[in-house]
């Protein structure tokens, strides 16, 4: 057997114990928490910092650099969005809007997902079917918009189906992309294993694409406002769109603002369940750097 | 899958033995954006019953090919191969196969993942979350249970893929590079620990590497390929007796003859192959 120089290890009176090992621990989960909770707050004032800021530039600049009649100010937005309550005309309005975001969302998603579910099975189909989608999705949904009023009236209808044709297109192709984008050699391993075709779709092939659909739908709650606002300018009497547009027609720029920001609370409020929702379901991906 | 092992639990011909693999001159062409690549040439071998055989060659030459072909994801160009008396046809059921990505499904948990060649054939979730935890126990993963792949390291995450395989108990195993992405420590960890699952299990191992050492501490036969396309080039048995400590081993006087004896074959191939590219 060959020789070998071996030092001993010194060990300082002072080896921490058990305890002291955990306390150590303790005190790191405390460090980061706290660390953590600074970041955020550093993070919250920034955001009321710039918001204030924007508001007072936006108070001061109005009237002097830019006519006050096309610009208004933060509190005479703020005093139309009060009497908007107080007279129930955001209400009455925003009940509207928010029925004609909700089913277009919810039904363009679900729809969407259907469709691209399918489409990865039926493949074929889905080669002969694709030029038409794309052209499909070439086209402006603006652009529908004209002839969906001319089709189905002033009523919900024509909002539903501009709303959901939004949200559709964008939604169907993410998902479609991460269906196929499912790796083989998960697919083959399942296959060995004795996974059916009901079994690949349902427990390999669908959950891989969940990043993709949670992205679609981020991206889409405000196309799916858009599609619903734009319904309600071309025609209609009530919703947002149409309190905007009616404001508007009376040079009354508060109204338009304060209209404004009603459909920016709504976005909002959606976005941060679209978050939910998402760590809900993404809590196996490892936390990236881009992370909120 | 079930037929074949009934009549090998009855006692049927040895020839019906699912654990035996009979390979005969196997061929494999790829045929991509137009162009044709013989990939495999004429392979013919005998595997027995509760052999662990390795396929080694230089990279490229055909060894996961054919390792495909026995697990019915490649189909066979030409030739045949069979486990017990069943051709291979379409996908192989009868099988564990392990490759070098471990392939867990990073939205499950480590306890549903082993648990999920169970869930796939309707085990109750109480029973195939027992079986699991029993396994994961086995291979040193008690308490990794909830965490999902991307938490656990790349030697953890190897343990519980052979978990997962060796939870169906199939005869035969075919392993691919099972060890090439991890460090050197947790390569021989692997080794050691895949030996003891394996001795007295009686199933085959089927394993393919380009690692010589690797090669000679594992098996009991070493089939060195040649360069594309790949054919057989020679078959080693390799004598060594078990149970072997695949810490120690490099220090036996056979080992060290084995590997020269080896390497002037495998060096031949390796360097015909990087002349090509
Ligand atoms: N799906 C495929 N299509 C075309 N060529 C392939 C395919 N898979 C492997 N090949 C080619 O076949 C040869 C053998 O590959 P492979 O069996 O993966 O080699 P090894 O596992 O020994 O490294 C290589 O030249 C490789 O490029
Ligand atoms: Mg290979």
């Amino acid at each position: 057997m060959a020789e070998i120089q071996t030092e001993p290890v010194t060990l300082l009176p002072s080896v921490p114990l058990d305890a002291d090992e955990e306390r150590l621990q303790l005190r790191e989960v405390e460090r980061t928490r706290q660390a953590q909770r600074r970041t955020l707050i550093w993070i919250v004032s920034w955001r009321l910092t710039l918001l204030v800021v924007l508001l007072f530039g936006w108070y001061f600049a109005s009237g002097h650099i830019v006519d006050r009649l096309f610009a208004s100010n933060p509190i005479d937005v703020a005093k139309a969005f009060g009497d908007y309550i107080g007279d129930g005309t955001l209400w009455y309005n925003l009940r509207y809007t928010l029925i004609e975001v909700a089913v277009g969302y919810g039904a363009g998603t679900v729809i969407a997902l259907v469709a691209a579910g399918l489409l990865s099975i039926f493949t074929t189909a889905h080669r002969v079917l694709h030029p038409f989608l794309m052209a499909l999705y070439a086209v402006p949904k603006i652009a529908i918009a004209p002839l969906m009023i001319m089709w189905f009236g002033l009523g919900l209808t024509p909002k539903f189906l501009l709303s959901g044709i939004f949200v559709f297109f964008v939604v169907f192709m993410n998902t479609l992309a991460g269906l196929r984008s499912v790796s083989p050699s998960l697919i083959n391993v399942a296959r060995v294993m004795g996974a059916r075709r009901h079994q690949l779709l349902l427990k390999v092939v669908f959950p891989s694409a969940t990043p993709n659909v949670l992205t679609a739908m981020r991206i889409t709650v405000p196309e799916a406002m858009v599609g619903a606002i734009v319904g309600e300018f071309i025609a209609g009497n009530r919703g947002i769109g149409y309190l905007i547009n009616s404001a508007s027609n009376q040079y009354n720029t508060a109204g338009v603002f304060a209209g404004i920001i009603a459909i920016l609370i709504v976005v909002l409020l959606m976005d941060s369940l679209v978050t939910l929702l998402e760590r809900r379901l993404m809590r196996w991906r490892p936390p990236s750097a881009a992370d909120r | 899958m079930t037929a074949l092992r009934r009549a090998a639990a009855a006692g049927g011909a040895p020839a019906g033995d699912p654990r035996r693999l009979t390979l005969e001159r196997l061929y494999k062409v790829y045929v991509s954006r137009g162009e044709s690549l013989l990939a495999v040439r004429d392979v013919s071998l005998k595997i027995e019953p509760g052999e662990f055989v390795t396929f080694l060659g230089p990279s490229g030459c055909g060894k996961s090919t054919v390792l495909n072909m026995l697990a019915g994801l490649e189909s066979i160009t030409d030739g045949s191969a069979h486990q017990g008396g069943r051709p291979i046809t379409g996908v192989n059921t009868d099988v564990g196969y392990i490759t070098q990505d471990d392939n867990l499904l990073p939205w499950r948990t480590l306890l549903d993942n082993v648990a999920f060649p169970l869930e796939l054939r309707g085990v109750g979730k109480g029973e195939r979350r027992e079986r699991a935890h029993e396994l994961l126990r086995s291979v040193g993963l008690a308490g990794f249970e909830s965490a999902y792949p991307h938490e656990l390291s790349g030697g953890m995450r190897k343990r519980g893929s052979i978990a997962r395989t060796l939870l169906v108990d199939e005869p035969v195993i075919l392993m691919d590079e099972p060890f090439g992405p991890l460090d050197a420590q947790t390569r021989l960890l692997l080794q050691d620990e895949l030996l003891r699952l394996w001795s007295g299990s009686g199933k085959t191992i089927v394993f393919v590497t380009h690692d010589l050492v690797e090669a000679i501490a594992l098996s009991d036969r070493i089939v060195i390929f040649t360069s594309t396309p790949g054919t057989i080039k020679s078959i080693h048995t390799i004598d060594i007796p078990r149970p072997r400590d695949v810490f120690h081993i490099y220090e036996t006087d056979r080992f060290t003859e084995l590997f020269d004896l080896l390497w002037a074959e495998l060096r031949e191939e390796i360097t015909k192959a990087r002349a090509r590219h």
